[in-house]
């Protein structure tokens, strides 16, 4: 019994550190490697939960032909009962539905990266800052008051395009999970040590002279948001199936951009292991602390809000004290470590053949 | 008689002016946009809360402790974390990461004295209301009186302490150029250390008789955040008047304009009202980034060159 509730906390912990891997991967494209400071990741992963509430429930209605006369939002139970109890026959449907649910939130997250970043993304960073900070406190809003998206304030239940796992349907989604994080980690990190990832680091570290070499600054940083976006919509979807519903109020400030950027300034930004590392310790330390938030029942408050108090100062310590973040930027050389090597023993060898001649 | 839906804009938009002066003035001087001055504005309705809920005082009596303590907090903020990354040479992104920082540290605090005193006094301190504290004069709730003399007064002061006095001149030089101020001896830190205790004091004040007039609760202030935003960027965030002017609009026009297009379309507009300042701000920033002192500015210029051009 222990070993199972510790294998379903083991479980949990693995699918939650991949969303926010992923979402920290592309906000290290856009803030590490770029310099793009986005406060609007809620907004994103919003925006890419919203396409599961509206999108993957009328999709899989039409594509089964189940409960096609009930309307997915009013009727919310009834429809996601005939549709799940259909995905646990049916592994290729559900699949279709899962993968097109995903795509399609990609291009809403990137179109939606586009359109909020486009008033700013002229000016000076800290205008480009507030204009996404305040953009993503509307997207709240909006879910939350415009029922046909995702039910307003109470929220719907999405398809379980897992449910023809059965039992192990929590392991199988989340070995799904880690596999897009590792994809998308592995692109990041090509990104980062392509020409491209020079370019944007060239943007970030000195703008003026990367535009003298005939860059455009501010196409780079619309392409790197658009880019970034589209994977923070991806995290957002993968949350909501993972999750099975979708309720607005969870897009909240804190929890969707305020952690990411946390994970990103300790871990280190421009730096996709230090992310990657940062997002293991912040997950585990914050599902290790909701483990054991009810043995402190003796505080006259509710116990989450020391997690805000810890977490908010370690971050302000890090940023004061070590702001590079545990693992710092390293430099990328422009070829394999091997072949680098290789030259290096080359060259040596020359100088030394000359010496004895 | 006044109309209570222009009531109610008036008084919201003297509010919002003061959080934006505010804002501003730290923009100013120290070059950050604080994301955490609308948790300054929440520091202020606690003030109030303690005040009316538990003490059964008027909020008003609170009013100079909470223009006081928003503003030590303010300056606890600027000297414990903005100072001390500026030294070591924080970058813009890295100050604004710090002042979310602050903010979540801060809505845990305020969530945790919501919670203590709720627990230990059995009083709300959640979506509370104060209006029964607040007196009446010609017919009208005193807060329709006092917030706009309480803008007014600040304008005034700020004015004179900007143009009347040696130190603010001096504040006027760090704005323009930090670093030739220093070298002219001028205290570039004494100066950063007013203002942020300036506009922490203000935003904590507007706070504090917030709940007169409206619900205030732990996320009130962080809420607001969007107007105060759009009010600073449309006043341009380099001037003071400018802030003022532009919290007077975004105010009025969310207030009014939601009331307006309520009755176009209907009463499920309301819940939108935040779409109303973020398309301020974002006309703003695609017409004219620099806000509305720039339009003024150059269109006088346009006037003088056709002028020329004329004879």
């Amino acid at each position: 019994m222990a070993l199972a509730l510790f294998a379903q906390f083991i479980v949990d912990l693995l699918a939650f550190f991949a969303v926010y891997m992923i979402l920290s991967v592309s906000l290290n494209l856009e803030f590490g490697y770029t310099g793009v400071p986005n406060f609007g990741k809620v907004l994103l992963v919003a925006g890419g939960a919203y396409v599961v509430a509206a999108f993957s429930g009328r999709f899989s209605q039409l594509l089964l032909n189940v409960a096609v006369d009930k309307d997915f939002i009013k009727d919310n139970a009834a429809v996601m009962a005939a549709v799940n109890s259909a995905f646990s026959q049916d592994i290729v449907a559900a699949l279709i539905v899962f993968f097109a649910t995903i795509v399609l939130a990609a291009f809403v997250g990137g179109a939606l990266g586009y359109l909020a970043s486009y008033p700013a993304v002229r000016l000076r960073e800290d205008y480009l800052g507030m204009t996404l900070l305040a953009i993503g406190e509307i997207s709240r809003v909006i879910g939350q008051n415009y029922e046909p998206i995702a039910g307003g304030t109470l929220g719907v239940q999405v398809p379980d395009p897992f449910a023809w796992a059965g039992e192990v349907r929590f392991l199988a989604f989340t070995l799904i999970l880690l596999a897009f994080a590792g994809l998308i980690y592995l692109y990041a990190e090509r990104i980062a040590r392509s020409p491209l990832g020079r370019l944007l680091r060239s943007i970030r570290d000195n703008e003026l002279s990367a535009e003298a070499l005939g860059k455009d600054a501010t196409k780079v940083r619309i392409k790197i948001l658009i880019v970034g976006s589209a994977i923070a919509g991806v995290a957002g979807a993968l949350y909501s199936f993972y999750a099975g519903g979708v309720v607005a109020t969870a897009f909240n400030r804190v929890d969707w951009t305020f952690w990411p950027w946390l994970i990103l300034i300790i871990g280190g930004a421009a730096n996709n292991v230090g992310v990657a590392f940062g997002s293991f310790i912040f997950i585990t330390a914050r599902r290790v602390i909701e483990f054991y938030k009810d043995s402190f029942t003796f505080l006259p408050f509710d116990a989450v809000w020391l997690e805000y108090l810890l977490l908010g100062s370690i971050l302000i310590l890090v940023l004061i004290y070590r702001p590079e973040g545990l693992i710092p930027e390293k430099a990328t050389p422009t070829i394999s470590n091997k072949r680098l090597k290789a030259l290096i023993k080359k060259v040596k060898d020359e100088a030394a053949h000359k010496d004895n001649v | 008689m006044i109309d209570p839906l222009l009531r109610n804009a008036i008084i919201f938009a003297n509010m919002l002016t003061l959080m934006s002066i505010g804002l501003t003035l730290t923009y100013m001087t120290t070059k950050v946009p604080n994301f955490a001055h609308g948790t300054l504005v929440t520091v202020g309705i606690y003030v109030s809360m303690t005040a009316g809920q538990i003490f059964n005082l008027t909020p008003y009596l609170a009013l100079p402790f909470s223009f006081v303590l928003g503003g030590f907090t303010a300056v606890v903020i600027y000297l414990l974390v903005l100072r001390p990354q500026m030294k070591r040479g924080a970058s813009i992104v890295g100050l604004m990461v710090a002042t979310l920082a602050i903010d979540v540290f801060f809505i845990g605090v305020l969530n945790i004295y919501a919670d203590s005193v709720q627990r230990i006094s059995k009083v709300v301190t959640r979506y509370f209301i104060l209006r029964r504290f607040d007196f009446t004069f010609a017919d009208q709730p005193g807060i329709f009186f006092v917030l706009p003399s309480l803008v007014v007064c600040s304008v005034v002061l700020l004015y004179i302490l900007l143009t009347r006095t040696k130190f603010g001149i001096a504040m006027r030089a760090v704005v323009e150029d930090a670093s030739l101020a220093g070298v002219l001896g001028i205290n570039v830190n004494k100066v950063y250390l007013v203002s942020w205790f300036i506009a922490g004091g203000l935003a904590s004040l507007a706070g504090a008789l917030l709940p007169l007039w409206l619900q205030g609760s732990t996320d009130t202030g962080t809420r607001m955040i969007v107007s105060i935003f759009s009010a600073s960027i449309l006043g341009g965030l380099l001037n003071i008047y400018g802030a003022v002017l532009g919290g007077l609009l975004v105010g009025l026009v969310e207030v009014l304009g939601t009331n307006l297009l309520a009755q176009i379309f209907g009463v499920w507009i309301i819940p939108y009202r935040p779409a109303l300042p973020l398309a301020i701000m974002v006309v703003t920033l695609l017409v004219a980034p620099m806000g509305l002192a720039s339009i003024r500015r150059s269109e006088l210029r346009a006037v003088k060159r056709r002028g020329r051009s004329w004879l």
